[in-house]
C-alpha cells in the first residue's frame, strides 16, 4: 500500500504530464492539472500516517526500475547535450559529456546497477518536502491556469504554449517527489537532473532572446552542480562501496578526508542548485520566466533541493572543519543578498535574493549541525517556502495588473487591487514579525549561532537588512491617499483560492509550529541529534531561550481583531488631506506649486544604491564568494 | 467626569501652530522669543509644533492676502476640534500698516474665525501669552461645549 | 500562575505610569539645561489626555491600525520582559511595533512621512545587529537568553560586558530619539521634517504612539538594568546615569544625517560588539 502510493506520487505526475502536452483543449487539461493537484494532495495527506517507511524499488515489466532509471538517465544527459549543441554553448557540452563520462564509468565499471538495499525512504523530513510539493506545488499550479491564459492574452500568442508549460509543470512535480523520496543517489542524481532540465525548458519558455540566454545560463550552472554531483557519487562509491544515502549517514566516517571530499562536492552541487554565490546569476536571471514558474521551482521547491541535501548529509559532517566553513558560507550569502535586496526596485528580483538569503540561512544552520539549528533550519525551509510562494504568486498578479513588476509602480496599490494588497502586506509581515514561522527560525537560528562568534558577527546585520527591504515594500502598498472606500477586485477564482488557501496555511502553520515541531521536526532528527526543544502548551523552549509561540498568538489575534475594530471606528473620522504646508489642493496629493500650477507631490524609496547597489556589491561578493568555496572544498582535505 | 479631566487636560497642554501670513516678521520674533528662556511658556506646557494636525492654538500674524487666503484655510482645515485662532498684532487684525495695499484683503477675521485679538505692533511678548491663556480659558471650553464633527 | 498575571497587569501598568513620568523628568532636565525652568512633571500626561479628547481625523484609515498596532506591540514586548522571558523574542516583539510605526508612515502619501519613514527604518536598521549582539552578549555570559539567568548572577554584567554596555547606549540614543540621532521624529521642536514620521498621525493615534513610545522607554531602560541587576540599588544608579548621559548628549549635540548614523553605528557599535564578545569566547 505504501509501496504504491509512493510510486503514483512519483510516476502520476509523469503520465498527467504526457497527458497535459497532448491534450489541445484549455478546459479539458485544467481538469487534468486540477485533479492531478488534488490526487498529489490526497496522496501525500495519506502517506503521513504511514511515515517512516522504506522499500527496494522492484521492477517494472520485466525491466528493474534501477535500469531504467539508469537508461533514462543517459537519455537526459544526451538531451542536455544536444542543448548545448543547438544553443552553442562549449561549457555545458563540456559539462555534460563530463557526466556521461562519469556515469558511464560508474555504471558500467563501478556499481554495475547494483541498487541500494531501500532505494525509497521516507522518513519525517522526506515527508513535509512531500507535503510542500503536493500541496504548494498543487496550489501554484492551480493558479498558473488563469495566470498562462492571462500572459498568453497579453502577449498574443497564435499558438498556445500552454500545454508545454504544464506538461513540464507537472513532470516537475513528479521529479521533486522522486528526489526527496530517494534513498538511492544514482535515483537521486537523475532526478536531479530532470530538475535541472525542467528548469532550463521553463525558464526559456517565453522564447525571447533574453528567456533563452538566461535558460543557457541556468543550464550550466546547474550542469556544474550536477557534475559536481557525479564526481561526488564516485568518491563516495570508492569509499563505502554502496550508494545508500541512509547507510552513507549512519556509517560516516568523519575522519576520512577522502569521503569528506565527496561531502563538500555534494555541497557544491548543492549550492549550484540553491543559487548560492557566485552562482546567482541563474536565478536572477530566471526572473524573466512566468511567474508561476518563479514561484515553484525558483523560490519553494527546486532551490530547496540543495538546502534539502545538505540538511540531510548534516549529521555525516559533524563537527569538521567542513561543516563550520558551510556554515560561514551560508552566513556570508545571507549577509549579501539581504544588502543586495536592498538596493533593488525591481520586486521579483527582490524576492529573488531574499530567496537565496535565506537559502544561505538555511546553509549556515546545517553547517551550525546543532539540534537547535537543524530545526531552525528545517523550520525554516518549511515556512520559507510557503510564505515565498505566495509572495511570488500576489506580484505576479499585480504584475498582470498593472503591467510592472517595479515596487515604485505598486505604490498605493490598495487603491486599485486592495485584496491582492492585502495579501502581500500579509506575506510580508509574515516574513519579518512574530509570531510567524520565519521569525520563530530566525530566532532558533540566532540562539544556535549565538556561540559562533563569526555566524552570529553576519547573522546580526543580515537580519536587520533583511528588515528594512520588507518593511519598505509592505509600507508603500497601502500608500494611498485616501482612507479606504473597500472595492474588492475581480480576480479568477482559482487566484483568490491559491493566495488565500497559502495565506491562511502559513499563519495556522505558523502559530501550530510548536506542534510541528513535536509531531514532524523532532522525530526526523532524532536518529542523529539528541532532541533538545520540549513543546509543551504551545510553547518551545530549551534550556537557554524559550518562545510561547501559541501564547503570542492568540495575544497577536487579540491585537488584530481589535486594530480591525479601530479601522473601522476610523472609517468614520473625518478624512484630511496629508500635509503638504498648507498648499494642497482639493485634489489628494496634490498641491500649489510654483507658478501656481497644480503639482502631484511625489517620493520615492531610498534603494541606497550608493552603497547596497547590485553593481557596486556583485564583483566583490563574488570573489569573497569563491575564497569562501575553495575553503569549503580545500578545507575538506 | 471624563469630561472634566480632557478639559483641564486641554487647558494644560496647548499645543501652537505659529504661521506668518505676510508680516514683517516684528510679531513673528515675539512669539519665537516666547519660547526662549526668559519667558519660557513650555512651563505652561505650551509647545510650537509646527503640524496643523498635533496643534490646538493657530497663532496668526500678519495680513491676508491673495496668495495666503487658501493656505490660511488649509491649515484651519487640517486642524482637529478643539481649535482656536488667535490673531497677533495690528496686521492680522485690521491689516495694520499694510491695510490699503492692493493685494491686502485686511486682517484675518476676513477669512477665518478668530477667537482672541491680541493688539500690538510688535505685540509684546506677556501680551501674546495673555492672548493664549485667554483662549484657552474662554473658548477651549466653549468649543467643547459646542464640539462638532465634521 | 497568580504570579504570572501580577507581573503582566505591573507590565501594563509600567509603561504609562513609569514611561510618562519619565518622560515628564527628560523635559524638566532638558529645560534646566536650556536655562529655562520646564513643564510640570505630569505634562505628558497631560498631553496624551488631550490629544485622546481631539476629533478623530486620518489621512489613511491604515493609521489608526498601525497605531494600535505598535502599542499592542511595545506593551507585549514590556510584559514579556515583566515575565522574565526570552531577550531575543522580547527584541523580535519590540521590532513589530515600530515596523507597525514605519508602515502606518509609509501609508500617508506627503513627502515628509514618507521620509521620515525611510530615515525610521535606516535608524532601525542601525540598531537591530547591536542589540542582537547585546543579547548575545548576554547569554554568553550568563548561559542563557532568558532573563532569569542575568538575575541568578553574582556579579554585575557591567563588569563583564563594559563594551556592549555602550553598544547599548548607542541604541537606546537611536530609540529614545536623541540627537544626534533623532532624524525621523524629535519630541523637540527642531525637526526640519515638520515632525517626520509622525507629521500625519493626529489626535487619539498620536497619542497612542506617545503612549507606545513610553512602553519602548521603559522596555530599553529595563535592558539598561540588566547590566548591574545584582542589587536594586544598582539598577537604579545604572538607569539614572545613563538616562542623565542621554538627555545630556541630547542637549550638546547637533543631529546628524543618516549616512553619518549608519556608517558611525555600525563601525563603532560591530568593532566594540566584536571586542567584547572575543573576549568572552576567549574564556
Amino acid at each position: 500500500m505504501t509501496e504504491k502510493l509512493a510510486t503514483i506520487l512519483i510516476l502520476m505526475p509523469f503520465v498527467s504530464a504526457v497527458c497535459c502536452y497532448l491534450i489541445r483543449s484549455v478546459r479539458l487539461r485544467s481538469w487534468v492539472v486540477l485533479v492531478t493537484g488534488v490526487l498529489l494532495i490526497a496522496g501525500a495527506l495519506l502517506l503521513i500516517p504511514l511515515t517512516p517507511f522504506t522499500f527496494a524499488a522492484g521492477s517494472l515489466a520485466g525491466l528493474s526500475i534501477r535500469h531504467i532509471v539508469s537508461a533514462a538517465d543517459f537519455l537526459l544527459l544526451f538531451v542536455i547535450l544536444y542543448f548545448g549543441f543547438k544553443h552553442r554553448s562549449i561549457i555545458i557540452k563540456m559539462l555534460s559529456v563530463f557526466q556521461i563520462l562519469l556515469l558511464a564509468y560508474l555504471e558500467f565499471f563501478s556499481v554495475k546497477g547494483i541498487a541500494a538495499a531501500g532505494t525509497i525512504y521516507c522518513d519525517q523530513l522526506s515527508m513535509t518536502m512531500v507535503l510542500i510539493v503536493a500541496l504548494v506545488g498543487s496550489i501554484i499550479c492551480f493558479q498558473a491556469i488563469p495566470y498562462m491564459q492571462n500572459h498568453e492574452t497579453h502577449l498574443k500568442l497564435e499558438k498556445s504554449r500552454q500545454n508545454r508549460f504544464f506538461a513540464v509543470m507537472i513532470l516537475f512535480l513528479g521529479a521533486m517527489n522522486g528526489l526527496v523520496l530517494s534513498n538511492d543517489l544514482m535515483f537521486f542524481y537523475f532526478f536531479f537532473e530532470v530538475t535541472t532540465l525542467c528548469s532550463f525548458l521553463l525558464i526559456g519558455h517565453d522564447r525571447t532572446e533574453t528567456a533563452v540566454k538566461n535558460a543557457v545560463r541556468a543550464l550550466w550552472m546547474n550542469s556544474l552542480g550536477g557534475a559536481a554531483f557525479i564526481a561526488a557519487l564516485t568518491v563516495i562509491f570508492s569509499q563505502t562501496a554502496h550508494l545508500d544515502l541512509y547507510r552513507i549517514l549512519l556509517d560516516a566516517d568523519p575522519a576520512n578526508r577522502i569521503f569528506l571530499l565527496s561531502l563538500a562536492l555534494l555541497c557544491l552541487a548543492a549550492f549550484t542548485k540553491s543559487a548560492q554565490f557566485p552562482f546567482q546569476s541563474w536565478l536572477l536571471g530566471a526572473m524573466v520566466a512566468p511567474t508561476p514558474v518563479s514561484a515553484l521551482l525558483h523560490s519553494s521547491t527546486m532551490v530547496n533541493v540543495g538546502v534539502y541535501l545538505v540538511i540531510r548529509l548534516a549529521p555525516a559532517f559533524r563537527q569538521t572543519f567542513l561543516s563550520h566553513s558551510v556554515a560561514f558560507f551560508g552566513a556570508f550569502t545571507f549577509l549579501a543578498a539581504a544588502a543586495l535586496a536592498v538596493g533593488q526596485s525591481n520586486g521579483k528580483k527582490v524576492l529573488a535574493y531574499s530567496t537565496i538569503s535565506n537559502l544561505g540561512l538555511i546553509f549556515a544552520c546545517a553547517g551550525l549541525n546543532s539540534p537547535q539549528a537543524i530545526t531552525a533550519g528545517i523550520l525554516l525551509l518549511i515556512f520559507h517556502a510557503i510564505i515565498k510562494a505566495l509572495l511570488f504568486l500576489c506580484v505576479g498578479s499585480i504584475e498582470q495588473h498593472i503591467a510592472s513588476r517595479d515596487i515604485e509602480d505598486m505604490r498605493g496599490l490598495y487603491a486599485v487591487m486592495p485584496v491582492t494588497a492585502l495579501i502581500t502586506v500579509m506575506g510580508v509581515i509574515m516574513m519579518i514579525m512574530p509570531p510567524f514561522g520565519v521569525i520563530i527560525s530566525k530566532w532558533m537560528a540566532i540562539e544556535a549561532a549565538a556561540s559562533d562568534f563569526f555566524i552570529i558577527i553576519l547573522i546580526a546585520p543580515g537580519s536587520a537588512l533583511t528588515v528594512m527591504y520588507w518593511a519598505r515594500w509592505g509600507g508603500i502598498l497601502m500608500s494611498d491617499p485616501f482612507a479606504g472606500r473597500f472595492k474588492a477586485e475581480v480576480q479568477p477564482v482559482l487566484t483568490w483560492t491559491a493566495l488565500g488557501l497559502l495565506c491562511l496555511g502559513a499563519a495556522i502553520l505558523s502559530i501550530g509550529a510548536p506542534w510541528l515541531y513535536q509531531w514532524v521536526i523532532a522525530p526526523a532528527e532524532s536518529d542523529f541529534y539528541l532532541l533538545d526543544y520540549t513543546s509543551r502548551g504551545g510553547i518551545l523552549e530549551n534550556v537557554v531561550g524559550i518562545f510561547p509561540v501559541f501564547p503570542l498568538g492568540l495575544v497577536a489575534v487579540l491585537g488584530f481583531v481589535i486594530a480591525i475594530w479601530a479601522v473601522k471606528k476610523a472609517a468614520g473620522a473625518r478624512v484630511v488631506a496629508p500635509y503638504l504646508s498648507g498648499v494642497q489642493t482639493a485634489e489628494p496629493g496634490v498641491f500649489t506649486g510654483p507658478m501656481n500650477t497644480p503639482t502631484k507631490a511625489e517620493a520615492k524609496n531610498y534603494y541606497l544604491a550608493s552603497i547596497f547597489g547590485e553593481d557596486k556589491l556583485t564583483t566583490w561578493i563574488n570573489l569573497a564568494a569563491g575564497v569562501l568555496l575553495t575553503l569549503v572544498i580545500g578545507g575538506a582535505l | 467626569m471624563f469630561k472634566k479631566i480632557i478639559q483641564k487636560a486641554r487647558i494644560k497642554s496647548p499645543w501652537l501652530l505659529h504661521f506668518d501670513c505676510g508680516s514683517c516678521n516684528g510679531c513673528d520674533i515675539e512669539v519665537l522669543a516666547c519660547l526662549t528662556p526668559l519667558y519660557d511658556i513650555e512651563r505652561f506646557g505650551i509647545i510650537n509644533v509646527g503640524n496643523p494636525m498635533h496643534a490646538d492654538i493657530f497663532l496668526v500674524t500678519g495680513t491676508v492676502n491673495q496668495r495666503n487666503k487658501k493656505v490660511l484655510l488649509n491649515l484651519y482645515d487640517q486642524m482637529p476640534q478643539p481649535k482656536v485662532v488667535v490673531a497677533i498684532g495690528s496686521c492680522a487684525l485690521s491689516g495694520g500698516i499694510f491695510r490699503e495695499a492692493y493685494n491686502v484683503l485686511g486682517g484675518i477675521d476676513k477669512v477665518l474665525p478668530v477667537d482672541v485679538y491680541v493688539p500690538g505692533c510688535p505685540a509684546k511678548p506677556e501680551a501674546i501669552i495673555d492672548g493664549v491663556v485667554m483662549a484657552l480659558e474662554n473658548f477651549i471650553r466653549k468649543k467643547d461645549e459646542e464640539k462638532t464633527h465634521a | 500562575m497568580i504570579n504570572s498575571l501580577v507581573m503582566v497587569i505591573a507590565g501594563l501598568a509600567a509603561g504609562p505610569a513609569l514611561g510618562g513620568v519619565i518622560s515628564g523628568l527628560d523635559r524638566i532636565l532638558t529645560a534646566r539645561l536650556q536655562a529655562r525652568i520646564g513643564p510640570p512633571v505630569w505634562q505628558p500626561y497631560f498631553d496624551v489626555l488631550k490629544l485622546f479628547g481631539k476629533e478623530k481625523m486620518v489621512v489613511n484609515v491604515w493609521q489608526a491600525f498601525c497605531a494600535y498596532c505598535y502599542v499592542a506591540a511595545s506593551s507585549i514586548a514590556l510584559v514579556l520582559f515583566f515575565l522574565q522571558s526570552d531577550l531575543l523574542l522580547i527584541l523580535f516583539v519590540q521590532a513589530v511595533g515600530a515596523l507597525f510605526l514605519v508602515i502606518g508612515a509609509f501609508s500617508s502619501t506627503s513627502p515628509f512621512s514618507q521620509i521620515g519613514a525611510h530615515r525610521e527604518l535606516l535608524q532601525i536598521l542601525s540598531y537591530e545587529p547591536l542589540l542582537v549582539l547585546v543579547t548575545v552578549g548576554i547569554y554568553l555570559e550568563t548561559g542563557s537568553f532568558k532573563i532569569q539567568a542575568v538575575y541568578g548572577g553574582d556579579a554585575p554584567l557591567l563588569l563583564k560586558l563594559p563594551f556592549l554596555f555602550v553598544v547599548l547606549g548607542y541604541a537606546l540614543t537611536i530609540k529614545l530619539r536623541k540627537s544626534p540621532f533623532d532624524l525621523s521624529t524629535c519630541h523637540h521642536a527642531h525637526q526640519e521634517l515638520v515632525k517626520g514620521l509622525l507629521t500625519d498621525f493626529s489626535g487619539p493615534f498620536l497619542a497612542l504612539t506617545e503612549i507606545g513610545h513610553w512602553y519602548e522607554v521603559v522596555l530599553l531602560l529595563g535592558l539598561c538594568s540588566l547590566f548591574w541587576a545584582t542589587s536594586w540599588g544598582g539598577m537604579i544608579i545604572i538607569v539614572v546615569i545613563t538616562y542623565l548621559l542621554e538627555v545630556l548628549i541630547d542637549n550638546v549635540s547637533a543631529r546628524m544625517n543618516w549616512r553619518w548614523m549608519l556608517g558611525y553605528v555600525w563601525s563603532m557599535g560591530l568593532a566594540l560588539s566584536m571586542v567584547n564578545l572575543v573576549w568572552l569566547y576567549a574564556r
